[in-house]
């Protein structure tokens, strides 16, 4: 495939996203120019808005990665958002209940988050692995019941605070992710870059991602070559379902201190196109991330400065997958006619 | 208590009516292998556009009939690419979702304040006057308004076009094995189409009834989750038509309890034996948060089962789900 094809598709697909979005912004009567200028511009040569678009990266790779990590294998995780939700739970539970000294308590928060997040993903995982019972069913219904129980539980149990609002108590500062020194950007984001680090490294340099990528572009030569796949399917939904848990706990931990109805705006179905944009590497789930959480800090913006809706952060995100399933399509299309040419070199990514 | 039940009957079959458009809409695409996962946005965007058509010509009907062709263009965006340009339906489906949800938020603020007067109450023609009289049922099944009527009718109308025509054989047909399809001379291509659209002209009416005739009002994200659990809703009822009416009544008896969960009382007296346990179980049970989980885990279990029972055999999916279809020989 030639180069610039495959750097050009997602800039294409985000340009034409942002040019077809102009239409809404022109149609409330603001002027697209200003606007994006404000949105992306404005925002990161501001260092509040480089500093928010950290923090916003950070449940959004971590997402991003537990739907990347399935997707190697060849399965769809479109159920990271109860993930999130499960790790929060559990997550803020700990940290409110338990008592520790910080250095303690955190890292026992983050894995209690890990594994709850970790199990509610297994759940798919095991059905699938077990029984093949479809995992995007499985992952997109357990979300809401996931959502729903957290609901439950910040009316009710964890209810706290003053008033009878749906959130729980403040968590206590041991419980509270502290800032990275200097930068103002909490601690979160190190076990982010952490995250896809690690991801990276077990991809692309050990045999059990060697397996999982096998598994996921060949199930049925895997499984000749002696590969487990139920093993593989059951781990990554393990592994992404605990990146996911991690992503709903440190949001509460870095940003909302406190665990509320509905806290998350959709993280983990945003990761869904991160995922897809990142799908070749773990590194370019990161860099889809980022530009995700940029559009999240300057949708944000784009309210507070022109009243924009900040619902034309989704419409924008729904572009870019648009866009980026047809660029797919016609790079298939392109592809093909290239294989045809020159036989010998057929055979690009997965 | 009578009063109450007739209540709750009423107020399930209501809610009902939202699930046997939409699940409808959802079985026909899906038998025509293509699973449609934009219901939501699709609803949304027939809930909006009926209800503004409606408050600027002051025509419910014609509200309606603009809820349905904008579920139809939804839909078409989700064929395009699905179909001819053979893109993942997973991902299609919940970026409409997306796009609906967007859209209908951005656009939808300054509809908020209007009100209408969406469909009135009417009994069934003919012989609804007699049959209201009916103590406890009568008034649930046979006062209402037109769309709910027309969705009761639409159960056996689907029924019939799926397994008693030709076309709905061909939808089965390219559902389940394309190839076969193809080659006994059936237009693969125009038949999921076909199925696609009209999967989205019912979750549009699915949408403009929830306006018009259900809450009558317009608020940003009012279905609400009703488009995932129309997906749920077809598993549950195992792609087939007449269950999904079963199925319809049972999530929406479900949506009308939560609602009246204060109104139930199941608990043992304070002296009978395990009271402290049960007691505390119930009351979690039937919180309305955690009843609103039932749908979803009903819908798992359903299909654990039926895949458990088939000992990973087939179970009422269409063969061909999630796979688009090409000619080509390579």
């Amino acid at each position: 495939m030639p180069r610039w094809l495959v750097y050009g598709t997602p800039v294409f697909t985000v340009v034409a996203a942002l040019a077809v979005s102009a239409v809404a912004l022109v149609a409330l009567s603001v002027d697209p120019v200003a606007a994006y200028s404000e949105m992306f511009v404005a925002t990161l040569t501001d260092p509040f808005g480089l500093r928010q678009t950290a923090v916003r990266a950070v449940p959004l790779v971590l997402t991003g990665l537990a739907v990347y990590l399935p997707l190697r294998a060849g399965l769809w995780n479109v159920g990271a958002e109860g993930q999130l939700y499960a790790g929060a739970v559990v997550g803020t539970w700990l940290g409110l209940n338990v008592e520790l000294p910080m250095v303690a308590l955190l890292p026992l928060a983050v894995l209690g988050a890990a594994v709850a997040g970790g199990l509610w993903a297994g759940i798919p995982g095991y059905l699938k692995a077990k029984w093949d019972v479809n995992e995007i069913i499985t992952t997109l219904l357990l979300t809401f019941v996931a959502t729903e129980i957290a609901n439950y539980l910040v009316q009710g149990p964890m209810q706290g605070g003053r008033g009878n609002f749906p959130v729980t108590d403040l968590l206590p500062p041991a419980a509270t992710f502290p800032q990275i020194p200097g930068l103002d950007v909490h601690v979160g984001f190190l076990l982010a870059l952490a995250a896809v680090v690690a991801t990276y490294v077990v991809v692309r340099r050990t045999r059990l991602g060697f397996e999982v990528t096998v598994v996921g572009s060949n199930p049925l030569a895997a499984a000749q070559a002696g590969m487990s796949t139920s093993r593989v399917y059951l781990l990554v939904f393990l592994v992404g379902g605990a990146f996911a848990g991690i992503a709903g706990f440190s949001e509460i931990a870095g940003v909302q201190d406190r665990l509320r109805q509905d806290f998350s705006p959709g993280y983990g179905f945003t990761a869904i196109p991160i995922a897809l944009l990142g799908r070749n590497g773990a590194a370019r789930v990161l860099l889809a991330a980022l530009f995700f959480a940029l559009i999240f800090v300057g949708g944000a913006r784009l309210e507070v400065s022109f009243g924009v809706p900040a619902a034309l952060i989704d419409v924008i995100q729904a572009l870019v997958i648009l866009f980026l399933i047809t660029a797919e399509f016609f790079k298939r299309y392109a592809v093909d006619v290239e294989v045809e040419r020159e036989p010998t070199t057929a055979g690009g990514e997965a | 208590m009578v009063g109450f039940l007739a209540g709750l009957l009423d107020a399930a079959v209501r809610a009902s009516t939202v699930f046997i458009f939409a699940a409808l809409g959802e079985i026909i695409s899906e038998r025509g292998g293509v699973l449609n996962l934009g219901v939501e946005g699709m609803m949304l965007v027939g809930a909006l556009g009926g209800f503004a058509t409606t408050v600027v010509t002051g025509s419910y009907w014609l509200g309606f009939a603009v809820g349905a062709l904008l579920g139809v263009a939804f839909a078409l965006i989700h064929a395009v690419l699905c179909i001819t340009l053979k893109s993942s339906q997973v991902i299609s489906g919940i970026m409409l979702t997306l796009l609906g949800t967007g859209l209908t938020t951005y656009f939808g603020q300054s509809w908020v304040d209007e009100s209408i007067d969406g469909f009135p109450q009417m009994t069934l023609p003919i012989v609804g006057d007699y049959l209201v009289e009916i103590p406890v049922i009568g008034e649930a099944l046979f006062r209402s308004t037109a769309p709910d009527f027309i969705a009761l009718a639409l159960v056996p109308l689907v029924w019939w076009f799926l397994f008693r025509t030709n076309l709905g054989l061909e939808v089965t047909a390219v559902g389940e094995d394309p190839e076969t399809a193809d080659t006994m001379g059936v237009d693969v291509f125009k038949t999921r189409y076909l199925c696609v659209l009209l999967g989205g002209a019912f979750a549009g009416m699915a949408g403009a009834h929830l306006s018009l005739a259900f809450s009558q009002l317009w608020v940003p994200g009012m279905v609400a989750g009703r488009g995932w659990i129309a997906v749920a809703l077809v598993i549950f009822a195992q792609w087939r038509p007449e269950r999904a009416l079963v199925g319809a009544y049972l999530f929406g008896l479900l949506d009308a309890l939560q609602l009246r969960s204060q109104g139930i009382d199941l608990s043992l007296g304070a002296e009978a034996p395990l009271a402290s346990v049960v007691n505390p179980v119930l009351d979690i049970l039937l919180h309305p948060t955690i009843m609103a989980t039932y749908p979803y885990i009903a819908t798992i279990a359903v299909l654990v089962f039926t895949v458990v029972r088939l000992d990973g055999g087939r179970y009422g999916a269409p063969a061909a789900l999630l796979d688009p279809y090409s000619r080509e020989t390579d």
